[in-house]
Order: C-alpha cells, then structure tokens, then sequence
C-alpha cells in the first residue's frame, strides 16, 4: 500500500505524525504473518512537500506501481485535490486521514474516502464558539490562500455572518511567508475581538507570536492545521496561551477504544502527534479492505472497501457516507493552558 | 489607534525587517562594485549564518531566556562565531568557485554563482534536516509601548546592531587603506594590480567582510522569527538583492537605504494594500523605480565606474 504526505519541508512534522500512525499500523500486521494468501503488506512511503505538483508526480509513481493496491494521504486539501483525480482514474483506493476540504468529496470519486471531519463542519463549529461563547462581535479573518485555508475560512465566514457577527476584513497570506507583523497591524487599528486564522502551524506559530509582538489583543482561534505540538514551540508558550483552535475528530486520548493504540504508538514514536490516531486509522481500514478483498487486486479492494459497515475504530464505529466521508463527525474544541493543548468540549457545528 | 499611530508602527515593522535586507544587501553591493558579479550564494551564506548562530545556542544548551551580562555574552558570541564562520565561508567560496573563473565570461561566475547556492542548501538540509529549526528563546519578550505603537526588545537589538554594523562599514570603506583599495579595485582592477594593490586580497576580504554581515542579519532573522529553515536563503537573498539594486548595485550607502526603503514599502505595501500582495508589491516598485531611474535611488557612481 502506498503513503503520501509532506516529509520534508516546514510541514514535516505533521508528516511525520502520519507516517508513525501508518507504519504502526503496518507493523502489527506484518507481526501476525501473511495478510492475503502469498503476500505480506508493505507500505511505500513517498513525500509530497506539501507542494500540489509533487503531490501529483507522487500520485502517478503509485498508480504506476502494480504492487500497489490502495493509498494512505495526503495531508493538504490541496495535494489530495489534484492527487484524488489521478488515483480516480486508476480505479485505486485513496483514504485520506485529514485534508477536510468538503470539495474534494463533492467530486463524485468512488475511490475516495476520508477519515475526519470535514471543513464545513469544522468552520461553523468554529464560528459558533467565538461569536456564542467568546462572545466576539468584530472578527477578522486571515487563512493560508491554499485549498484547506481558504476553504475552512470561507466556511467559518459564512456561519459567523449568519450568527450577526461585524466580518471586519479577510486577508491572505503566503506559505512560507515570515513576516506578518504589518498584517497584524493594519488589524490591530480595527481592533477585532477575535482573529480566526484558516491554515497550518509555521504561519500560525508566527502570528501568535507577532500578535504580541506588536500589542494585538482580543482572542485567536484556529483549525486542525495548528494542532500539533510545535505550534506552541516556534509561538512560545507566553504568546500562545489561551488560543483555542478546532479539530477534525474528538479528543483521542479521551476515547476508550483508542487508549491500547496510544500505548503502543508512544512506546514505538514518542508522544502522540496531532494527526497520528487518523493515519493509524485510515491505514487500519485500507488493510482491512485488503483482507476482505483476498487478493492483490485494486478493484476488489475497492469493491471491499464498500461493504464496510461499523468497523469498530480508534473513535467509535465508523461508517462512510456515500460521498466516502467518515459518519463520524465530531469536532474537538481545544484550548492552551500552561504551553499544552487542554482538551476543552466536543463543539457542534448548527 | 489614530491612523497616525498605525502609520508609526507599520514604520517600526518595516525598519525591522528592512535593516536585515540592508545587512545582506551590502554584501551584494560591495561583491558587485570590486568584480560586477552578483552573488547568487549570498542568500545562503545568511541562512548558513542563522543556523550558525543556533548551532552555537544549542551547544551552549541554552533553554531559557537568559539575562545580565550573561546575555550580551552569549549574543556577541554567537554573533561573532557566525560572523567568522561565514567569514571563512566566504573567503573559501571566493577561492574555489569564483578565483578560478576571474578572467572567464561573467556568465560562468553568474552559473557557478547558483551552482554555489545549491550545495550550500544541500548540504544545510543534509546536516540539519529539512525541517523548520527552533531557535532556543535566548531574549525574554520585552515590549513597551512608545507613542501608541509597540516596541519590542528584539526590534531594538536588530535597530541598534546593524547600524553599528553598517556606520562600520561605512567608515571602513572610506577611512582606511584597505577601503581606499576597495574602492579603487573597483574602479579599474587592472589599473590596480600595475599600481601594485594585492588586488586578488582585497577581493578576498571584501567576500569575508559581505559574508560576515549577512551571517548576522542571519542570525537576527532567525532569533526575531524564532525559527529558521535550509530554504529561507532563496527569498530573503532575493530581497535583498532587490533592496541593493534599489539603492543602485555598487553604491554601499545605496543598499543600507535601499534595505530600509524596501522593508518599509513591504509593512506598507501589506498594511493599507494588501497582505496577499506583499511579495508583488516589493518588485512591482522596484520594476517601475528602474523604469524611472535605471541606476537605483543612489546609482550615479555606479554609472561612472561601469
């Protein structure tokens, strides 16, 4: 089986997450010996540097590949958009465990499914805490300019302007982009009561930590993208206490059912990253469509996969819908306190 | 916030990050006035610098925010470990890659040039991973707040050295005799070496002295942004190779102002434009100044000598 996400470039440690969850996964069933009559499964990792081009080339080596009968990736919307198409005329299996832009879903591909949360439950859900319970009346919206950033911030936009709340501006930044402090600034002058900020970790990091820098006040909340531990690293605990930021799935440590996984993966990795249980997750479904499927064959893997119904997983049962997204829907709502991550309440998103 | 206020600090956050575009642009400038070649590893030898200057904080084993006497320490160490460092680094890339090809077409200095940038990015990413790096926080975050806008202590560290690092310069090139012999090196090498100037020794020192001023802008990059990347040569060099033809390639005071003036149209470009348009901003200026005036804010000596 094939995986794909950014193991090089600033977005590595996200990668990396993925590919402890996937390699665990693939361990354990390689430990209990042949997974289909005459083969044993093996998984080939490949980066995409979170960049759509190489994600696309890393697509068509896979389906170029007749070992490979199904994929794990990728991480950005925006590599597993283009990527989605490429595995869809191969007829090859794709689980993605965390892009959530919903649109890549509302493409109709029968190869697709997807383990998380999506956007459009994950922005509203957003937008009901800042303007509900944070009690924001003006906010200003920044994201990434990349499919996923876009994506959620437009969602989010949508539901707060529904709630009543004063959209005060939505800007865009660049990846890679060190600099904000001039951003920061035109929006301090308008003084939000909160700044949502739609993207990933390094571009979030900075702006936390230049909000302080130049005396921007009021609440910062975020998406899945900031969820990872080095956030708060590059932010510094002082800039980035007291942000709170949504995520795609629940609280895994709080899950009965995930609580061997989380053992096993910090005996074998170290401490548990943000996306890890959704790799661990999606890797455990493509091989268990593996195994039903009998054989090395993409199609029938892919006619297995269909027949799934409450595979009992890390978050509870899980099922798709028949647009291959995961029925469960939860949205974690998280906090930090003390430099960590607190897991605060499971948000809803109407 | 008046609008007068945000003008105010949208100056500050131009000035900051337009002071470590003049520290690396001066390299360019200096390189490009002594041998007419623009120094495409320059940006890299910044980055070489940065991860330097962490090398440095990670061998010390520094976790914390440090203060006193015990701070300015550690900061002139590192700053004058990583400016050596590159120093040497520069002196070794002026021997191997570009002595060679002195009298050859400036094209192969200019390929050699990229050539260079490459196996430094290369061999950063090989030794230090491809990931991003954190820097350790070595300076407590101080803030004040001064006629409405805020101040940190890091923008105060990186406004102060480099203007002591750049009036060095200044001074260096039109006071002493190695300067006087920068500056008649590039007016006419030949002319030089009859007169009996060790002219290969004054390129030399001039490549050490451009590369030891972006190995500390490098090292103010990565402590203010508190992390540094094996890639984040590429964009800075190029602004800062913008901000030195800005201010007229060749001209030394021309790159300090031509930094400065770009960090300032970028705060503004991204405060009252567009954030999204930051980068275009930058070179759309730059694009209609030339149109304008073709030798830069400060070129006219640059015309002469070419």
């Amino acid at each position: 089986m094939g995986f794909v996400a950014p193991l090089t470039g600033d977005q590595a440690p996200h990668g990396e997450d993925m590919l402890g969850g996937a390699r665990l996964a693939v361990e354990q069933v390689q430990a209990g010996g042949e997974l289909v009559p005459g083969y044993r499964v093996a998984l080939v990792a490949l980066d995409d540097q979170r960049n759509p081009t190489q994600a696309v080339s890393a697509a068509k080596k896979l389906v170029a590949d007749p070992d490979v009968v199904a994929v794990v990736g990728h991480l950005n919307s925006s590599c597993t958009m283009p990527a989605s198409a490429v595995y869809h005329q191969a007829g090859l299996l794709q689980i993605t465990p965390v892009s959530s832009n919903p649109k890549i879903s509302r493409q109709g591909f029968e190869t697709f499914y997807r383990t998380c949360a999506t956007d459009d439950l994950q922005g509203p859900a957003g937008a009901l805490v800042a303007v509900r319970e944070l009690g924001a009346a003006r906010i200003f919206l920044i994201d990434d300019m990349t499919t996923y950033g876009r994506g959620l911030a437009n969602e989010f936009e949508k539901k707060a302007r529904e709630l009543g709340a004063n959209l005060l501006g939505h800007e865009g930044i660049t990846q890679g982009d060190k600099d904000f402090t001039p951003l920061l600034t035109k929006i301090k002058a308008l003084q939000p009561d909160l700044v949502y900020f739609a993207g990933m970790f390094p571009e979030g990091a900075l702006l936390i930590k230049q909000r302080k820098d130049v005396g921007l006040g009021g609440h910062f909340m975020g998406g899945d993208g900031l969820f990872d531990p080095v956030l708060i690293e590059l932010a510094t605990a002082e800039a980035a206490e007291g942000i709170y930021l949504t995520t795609i799935g629940s609280d895994v440590h709080a899950m009965p059912t995930a609580q061997g996984f989380i053992r096993a993966y910090e005996a074998r990795y170290g401490p548990l990253g943000a996306y890890s249980a959704y790799a661990y997750e999606a890797t455990n479904i493509v091989l268990w469509a593996i195994q039903q499927a009998g054989k090395k064959d993409r199609q029938a893997v892919l006619a297995a996969m269909k027949t799934l119904k409450d595979y009992p997983g890390l978050f509870g049962r899980q099922n798709f819908d028949e647009k291959g997204d995961s029925l469960i829907r939860d949205v974690g709502l998280f906090t930090v306190k003390d430099g960590k991550f607190a897991f605060l309440k499971t948000a809803s998103w109407d | 916030m008046t609008p007068l206020q945000v003008f105010f600090q949208q100056l500050l956050n131009g000035l900051t990050i337009g002071s470590i575009y003049a520290l690396i642009a001066l390299g360019y400038t200096m390189v490009y006035g002594v041998i007419q070649l623009i120094n495409f590893a320059h940006g890299e030898v910044f980055m070489v610098g940065a991860y330097a200057a962490l090398t440095i904080l990670l061998v010390l084993g520094i976790a914390q925010p440090l203060v006193g006497w015990l701070l300015v320490g550690v900061v002139l160490l590192c700053g004058i470990a990583s400016m050596a460092g590159c120093g040497l680094l520069g002196l070794g890339i002026e021997r191997f890659a570009y002595r060679p090809l002195r009298t050859a077409p400036r094209l192969s200095a200019l390929i050699t040039a990229i050539g260079v940038s490459f196996v430094l990015q290369n061999v950063v990413m090989l030794l230090y991973g491809a990931t991003d790096r954190r820097f350790p926080p070595v300076i407590a975050p101080l803030r004040w707040e001064v006629a409405g806008a805020t101040v940190t202590i890091l923008q105060v560290i990186i406004w102060v050295s480099s203007a002591v690092l750049m009036l060095g310069v200044q001074a260096l090139v039109m006071r002493t005799r190695l300067g006087r012999a920068m500056r008649a090196a590039s007016h006419d090498l030949t002319a030089c070496r009859l007169l009996g100037i060790p002219v290969d020794r004054v390129i030399a020192v001039t490549f050490c002295i451009g590369s030891a001023l972006a190995a500390f802008g490098g090292m103010l990059f990565g402590v203010y942004y508190n992390t540094i990347n094996f890639h984040d040569g590429y964009l800075t060099g190029l602004k800062a190779f913008t901000a030195a033809v800005l201010g007229g390639i060749g001209n030394i005071p021309g790159a300090m102002v031509g930094g400065l003036v770009l960090g300032v149209l970028e705060a503004l470009g991204a405060g009252y434009l567009s954030a999204q348009w930051k980068n275009a901003f930058a070179f759309v200026v730059l694009v209609a100044l030339l149109l304008w005036k073709p030798t830069g804010l400060l070129g006219e000596r640059v015309a002469e000598r070419a």
